[in-house]
């Protein structure tokens, strides 16, 4: 009896998570008169998809997310795992350094991008991707130094002593035989990176304009004075969701590879 | 030439704690030598400083006539075997084994050749081609041991080596590196906590405690004379029986008291012990100098209450609490066939020949010459 109570409390708890973006699916693949009806599955149609394409640009949205997101994570990886490394090696810079690394963290974007926008204008980088890229690489720069940090002192310092003492130097050690070691955890905070720039919004509505744009702001434009396009809009986020879903399931292997990674020797 | 030299070293931290504290040795060149010593002493605080891997704050190091102070590790022709064995998980056992020679740019053709011949000295030319994952903890000790062996080092520094393996496949290993050492000739500096690994691998001990040299000599020259307490109870299992005595003066000779029983001093020992009469001592006795019948006259009788006994199949370890005056726990070594009931009272018999008496302040041995 008390199972039967447990499965059925769990069955709740499933539905109502489940439900918006399953619902969200659906709406994508109904025709846009019938988003608000309460039919589940009337028909099905991937016009909503092919319209999102064809007159919102939404391809071209889309490549702009995917080389932002890429770009930004393959930009800033190298500079977090020499940090990283330093920091969970040698202590480069103490307490300090590190305090200094987690409180920009702390900072409101809201606080940042005026800023960061002025900046960005004086040297014309607004509405370029590139600009967005480096905009990207050094917002998530303090959150994957930590995490490359932590991965970095989980793996036993043997492993660098003994390459020492067979006559690679410290770099040689590091590059030989901490970096492939530390593959893993490398991919982890790579497809962290790509989700938080994926998903990021706000430096994005600043600083891109028409062409420039990625998946979030694509998707507050169909956000229009006449109302929300309920059918693109559920389009589009399925569309913009499908590649973390993809990351997450690659990223959940690594990550608990990477958290146990310390403690097996 | 590999001898190596340690001139005062010490290794002080940031926080004024030290890992190392005036280490004075001269390790000759082929020379087999084992760092003892607690958890915590300064034995892979100095190994680590011989290799390189940490840096002395005061004093001078060299090895093979040569200052090394401040040489990278990569420089000093050393190998080091870790006790994690450390090996290189993405590489395969010859990959590993070939690593220290493709660092020094060997050509691959002497390097396949080394690392074959290191391989069939070890045993793992089977295995070259598997990573260290898929390897028992035997072998990967066999890869760390053939990794060091292929870069043809001046030196060894085996950082406890046989701590992770299992008691049979330890004792395998101990005699696998005795041979080693044999067949190479090269100085080794062995770490260990492990006491039947120092008196059976080394031709010389290093006792260390709390960052200082307590003792250096051979294995049985400090076994037969500890230079305090410490070293006494540190390198035997079970470990010397140290009870409060009393030195007194009978006729020409001097006599120990301890519990109830009196014991007349070698008269050898006579003219060391005499201007301790009247005085506190604290007497050590092996557990295997206590006996269970009186093999000799001179062999004197001591009271125990029996609390444990330990068959372990060679032999018994008997512990007792003494009876007359301050009781304190004896161990004694005896043979397998003795028996008695736990709280049963017996007479074991002291043989006096090697009775060891200590400072009771400064708890180092008061010398007297060795037996025979």
């Amino acid at each position: 009896m008390r199972r039967l109570g447990l499965h059925f409390g769990l069955i709740v708890v499933s539905v109502v998570v489940l439900l918006p973006p399953l619902w969200v699916l659906r709406t994508s693949l109904v025709p846009e008169s019938l988003s608000y009806s309460t039919d589940l599955l009337p028909t099905v149609t991937f016009k909503n998809y092919a319209s999102l394409f064809a007159s919102n640009r939404f391809g071209a949205y889309y490549l702009n997310s995917v080389v932002v997101s890429l770009g930004s994570v393959l930009l800033a990886l190298p500079f977090a795992a020499t940090t990283g490394y330093a920091f969970a090696r040698f202590c480069t810079g103490g307490a300090v350094a590190r305090f200094v690394v987690l409180a920009t963290q702390m900072l409101p974007p809201v606080a940042i991008v005026l800023p960061v926008f002025t900046f960005f204008r004086t040297v014309g980088l607004t509405n370029s991707v590139p600009g967005l890229t480096i905009a990207y690489a050094a917002l998530n720069l303090p959150f994957l130094i930590w995490i490359l940090m932590g991965f970095f002192e989980g793996i036993p310092v043997d492993l660098e002593w003994a390459a020492m003492c067979d006559g690679a130097t410290a770099w040689g050690a590091f590059w030989r035989i901490v970096l492939p070691v530390s593959l893993p955890g490398i991919a982890a905070a790579g497809v962290l990176g790509f989700i938080l720039a994926w998903n990021e919004f706000l430096f994005a509505l600043v600083l891109t304009g028409p062409s420039t744009a990625t998946v979030p702001v694509a998707l507050a434009a169909l956000q229009t004075s006449n109302g929300v396009q309920i059918a693109k809009v559920s389009a589009g986020v399925v569309l913009a969701v499908l590649p973390l879903v993809v990351a997450s399931r690659f990223i959940q292997r690594f990550i608990v590879q990477g958290l146990t990674f310390g403690s097996v020797k | 030439m590999a001898s190596i030299e340690l001139d005062r070293v010490s290794k002080a931290y940031a926080n004024g704690a030290y890992g190392v504290r005036d280490v004075d040795l001269s390790i000759a060149d082929g020379e087999f030598v084992i760092f003892l010593g607690p958890s915590g002493c300064g034995k892979s605080t100095t190994l680590r400083l011989i290799a390189g891997l940490e840096s002395a704050t005061s004093g001078a190091l060299k090895i093979g006539g040569v200052d090394v102070t401040g040489v990278p590790p990569r420089h000093r022709n050393i190998a080091v075997v870790f006790q994690s064995y450390a090996l290189y998980p993405h590489m395969s056992v010859r990959q590993n084994m070939a690593f220290g020679l493709k660092m020094r740019r060997a050509p691959a053709a002497e390097i396949a050749r080394k690392v074959d011949e290191a391989a069939g000295l070890l045993g793992l030319s089977a295995y070259l081609d598997r990573k260290p994952a898929a390897l028992s903890g035997g072998q990967r000790q066999r890869v760390a041991l053939g990794r060091a062996i292929v870069r043809d080092p001046q030196a060894f520094l085996l950082d406890e080596p046989l701590s992770n393996l299992d008691a049979q496949l330890r004792a395998e290993m101990r005699l696998e590196l005795i041979k080693l050492h044999r067949r190479l000739g090269r100085t080794v500096v062995h770490v260990t906590h492990d006491q039947v690994e120092a008196m059976t691998m080394g031709d010389r001990i290093v006792i260390m405690r709390d960052g200082r040299v307590i003792q250096v000599g051979r294995p049985l020259e400090v076994y037969a004379d500890p230079a305090d307490t410490f070293v006494a109870s540190f390198l035997a299992t079970p470990p010397m029986n140290l009870l409060p005595g009393r030195v007194e003066a009978a006729g020409d000779g001097v006599v120990v008291h301890i519990a109830d029983t009196t014991i007349a001093a070698p008269s050898r020992c006579v003219p060391a012990y005499a201007p301790w009469a009247g005085r506190q001592v604290i007497v050590g006795l092996r557990p295997e100098d206590l006996h269970e019948a009186p093999n000799d006259p001179s062999y004197r009788p001591l009271e125990l209450e029996i609390v444990a006994i330990e068959a372990l199949g060679v032999e018994n370890i008997v512990i007792g609490q003494t009876v007359g005056g301050e009781s304190r726990e004896v161990a004694a070594r005896l043979n397998r066939r003795w028996s008695a009931s736990i709280g049963a009272r017996v007479t074991l018999w002291i043989d006096p020949q090697p009775i060891h008496l200590f400072d009771p302040e400064t708890t180092r041995l008061i010398p007297r010459p060795p037996i025979g």
